[in-house]
Order: C-alpha cells, then sequence, then structure tokens
C-alpha cells in the first residue's frame, strides 16, 4: 500500500507502554495493529495505554481487537486503558456497549482539531 | 434541489483495501444530499461493516469476487446504500440474534461476533438482508430536518 491508513507510535517508560493510533482502524489496518499490540499485550510489567486523540475511525474489527486486549489484561492482571477518546469514537464504544468495561478517559474540549474526510 | 431519484453504482474488489473507497464514495454522494455530518459518520460506519462481511464472508474457498455498492436517493430526502455480494450466503438472521450487543454482560461473556450487523442496525433507519444469490445489504436513512422526517 501506498498511503498507510493507520499510523501507529510507541513511547515506552518503565511503567507503561503508551501506544497511539494516528488514522482509520479498520479491516485492513487490523492484522498490523495485532500484530504491534501482541508484545505488550502479554506483559504485565507495564502497564499499556492507547492514546485515541488521532484516531478518526473504527469498526467492528478494531473493537473486536480491543475486546481481546481487555480479556487478556483482565486475565494477566495488567494495566489497559484507553485515553483522549473523541466523542465521535466514544460514540461508537456506547453504540457496541464496550465502554462498561473500558478504563476510558474523553478528549478534553480543548482538543479542537480539524477533521478528515474519512 | 433536484427532487428525482438519482443513482450511483460502485463495483470494487471483495479485498480490505478497497473499502475506504466506498466510504468515501458514500461521504461524497451523502454530502452532495444534504446529510449532516453526524449521519455520515455513522452511514460510514454501517456502510464499511456490509463491506467487511461481504470481504471476510461471500468469497471464502473461492476466487476473490466484486462487492457491488448503489447508493440512490433524494436530494434533502432519503438515501439508501445496496452491498452486494455473488458469494457465499452469510448467515445475517443466525448472526443477528444477539441485539443488546455487549449490554448486560460479564467480560468474559462478550465477543466481537454480531457486532457488525448490531452496528448497522443502531446506525441506520432500516436494514433489510436479502440472501439469494449471494448476500444483499440494504441499508436506509431518512433526512430529518427539525426533528421531523422531511
Amino acid at each position: 500500500m501506498i498511503k498507510e491508513k493507520l499510523t501507529i507510535t510507541k513511547q515506552i517508560t518503565s511503567r507503561a507502554v503508551t501506544i497511539s493510533l494516528i488514522g482509520e482502524l479498520d479491516l485492513s489496518a487490523a492484522p498490523e495493529l495485532q500484530a504491534e499490540l501482541e508484545p505488550y499485550v502479554n506483559q504485565n510489567v507495564r502497564s499499556l495505554i492507547l492514546n485515541l486523540k488521532d484516531l478518526h475511525y473504527i469498526d467492528s474489527t478494531g473493537i473486536g481487537i480491543l475486546i481481546r486486549v481487555l480479556k487478556h489484561r483482565k486475565a494477566l492482571d495488567g494495566g489497559f486503558k484507553l485515553v483522549e477518546v473523541s466523542p465521535k469514537i466514544k460514540k461508537l464504544f456506547d453504540i457496541t456497549g464496550i465502554s462498561q468495561y473500558l478504563d476510558l478517559e474523553v478528549a478534553g474540549p480543548s482538543q479542537e482539531r480539524k477533521e478528515e474526510i474519512v | 434541489m433536484n427532487h428525482e431519484e438519482q443513482q450511483v453504482q460502485l463495483i470494487v474488489p471483495a479485498d480490505a483495501h478497497y473499502v475506504d473507497i466506498v466510504r468515501l464514495t458514500l461521504y461524497g454522494i451523502a454530502t452532495k444530499w444534504g446529510f449532516s455530518y453526524e449521519d455520515i459518520e455513522d452511514m460510514k460506519v454501517a456502510v464499511a461493516e456490509a463491506c467487511n462481511n461481504a470481504v471476510l464472508h461471500a468469497y471464502k474457498d473461492q476466487e476473490p469476487g466484486k462487492v457491488e455498492v448503489t447508493f440512490s436517493g433524494m436530494e434533502g430526502k432519503w438515501i439508501r446504500i445496496s452491498v452486494k455480494d455473488q458469494g457465499a450466503s452469510f448467515d445475517y438472521h443466525r448472526r443477528s440474534g444477539q441485539p443488546d450487543a455487549l449490554h448486560n454482560k460479564q467480560l468474559d461473556e462478550i465477543h466481537a461476533g454480531g457486532l457488525g450487523i448490531y452496528m448497522m442496525q443502531a446506525l441506520m433507519d432500516e436494514v433489510q438482508v436479502i440472501t439469494e444469490a449471494g448476500t444483499e445489504v440494504i441499508l436506509t436513512k431518512f433526512l430529518e430536518r427539525n426533528g421531523e422526517l422531511a
């Protein structure tokens, strides 16, 4: 693919791994995200944080990944948190019902940003 | 404003990398026909879920096929999106037997199966599934004005 739909960046400290998702998480981007998450999902030394500030789109495949990560992290007793979730993404978490299982922080009102087309 | 029914057709490979083309096309058409940003965001997710099902289930164990997407509607009134494949029929009726999605369940009981169909139903006004030669999912949204149907 010439242009990646989803860009994944990582920030690792002694206590946490913060993974930022930038772009669109759909069926075509799901395998890449799963591969990137794999090493951090299965360890409980660091808590796992997903920053969704610049995630513009998620589908049921993406939500499916979050469900699997949630279950793994709970079984390991490892921390798992979503931060800076935009209202658009939060709406889909609420509709599907996954919100109730997530440790989730929504993006603050100062998070004005331009929306992309897709 | 044009009050005649319009139609736009798009045929894409049943491949995950082409679902964004369907989303982009929907954005362009729904904007032209007067839908709000929020409505378009909802429809983008619903239409992509219908495409995902075609990509994942229609042409399993056979030659990769096509997905035919037909956008019909009337400016300022309604939009109907048909997503049709010629592959193995997907058992929507069995899959949609989970109307409450993940609500009111324990974490170990939840799974992603059926979520796509649930999202289509939650985000559109009408969802119709026809399974004959392949599967056709028809998604409809009416344009609301001042809280009433236009």
